[in-house]
């Protein structure tokens, strides 16, 4: 049996380039959040977000997917999101960032976590290895 | 008054949920799609936010780059519901992406002059490390063998 030989798959091609995005994110908030307080910031987010999903929009000429299950899942990840976003700011008023953001940046272990509940997704050993290095970093890179 | 341990484990269970929430919509609808109803997630927070806070007296420099900031957070969102759309798994993408600190740290060093402490140098190592380990997909080699055991 035939089977396609990738050891670059596309999906880790966007892993990246969602690195990339998220990254500049982050330097452009560093930038900005020198003036601006998390919360202007975060309105800033909002409607900065605004254009790209409207470009989005377009380019599907107006053909938005309208699974029920879809945009219910859609809307509860932007909620939730901005709503752990204002819990994350609220810990920073009595704790310092290089204390809260190694904490918040474990989350990722409950995603995991569920995946393998809910998803019945599985790691290899491997993997598993990388998740704990890359949780470590997290932390480190945060403090 | 609540302890920050309790608002910071409110984030992180919601953070948590919601790369949980970014698998299951992209089963459902297309990258682009979710793009836009997770910006009208977001939309819907902004009253409270703007009943909480005003952009007043915010210099037109700082407002420019807090846009393009949400901007590229957007584009990092389609990033992120192509990856899982290609059939990446939840506890994979997530992590993997939530390495997105490593590049902020290059683009700091290389326009900030930020130089990187050696704790910072042993995190993007682990990074680095980390991410190579996450992403190890077994090989076609491997899969054929399995198809061969079931196949048996």
């Amino acid at each position: 049996m035939q089977t396609e030989r990738r050891q670059f798959p596309i999906w880790l091609w966007y892993a990246l380039l969602c690195i990339f995005w998220w990254g500049l994110w982050g330097f452009l908030s560093k930038i900005g959040s020198v003036a601006a307080s998390p919360l202007q910031m975060q309105i800033l987010f909002t409607l900065g977000m605004l254009p790209v999903a409207i470009a989005m929009l377009l380019q599907m000429r107006g053909k938005l997917d309208r699974n029920a299950g879809g945009i219910v899942y859609g809307l509860l990840s932007g909620i939730v999101t901005g709503l752990g976003t204002l819990g994350y700011y609220a810990a920073l008023r009595d704790q310092d960032a290089s204390v809260v953001t190694p904490v918040t940046g474990l989350f990722p272990v409950l995603t995991v976590l569920l995946a393998f509940v809910v998803l019945r997704e599985r790691l290899n050993k491997v993997q598993m290895g990388g998740m704990l290095l890359a949780l470590a970093s997290i932390v480190i890179l945060s403090i | 008054m609540i302890h920050w341990m309790a608002y910071a484990s409110f984030a992180i269970v919601l953070w948590g949920v919601n790369g949980l929430f970014m698998k299951l919509g992209t089963n459902r609808v297309s990258a682009r799609s979710m793009v836009i109803w997770v910006t009208l997630g977001f939309v819907v927070l902004l009253p409270f936010l703007c009943e909480t806070t005003t952009l007043f007296g915010l210099s037109a420099r700082v407002i420019l780059v807090g846009l393009i900031a949400g901007a590229v957070n957007g584009l990092g969102n389609w990033a992120v519901f192509a990856c899982l759309e290609k059939g990446a798994k939840a506890s994979v993408a997530i992590p993997l992406t939530a390495l997105y600190p490593l590049c902020t740290i290059v683009l700091a060093t290389a326009f900030l002059k930020e130089r990187p402490t050696v704790l910072q140098w042993l995190g993007i190592a682990l990074a680095v490390a980390g991410g190579a380990m996450l992403s190890y997909e077994p090989a076609a080699a491997t899969v054929q063998e399995e198809q061969l055991n079931c196949a048996q």
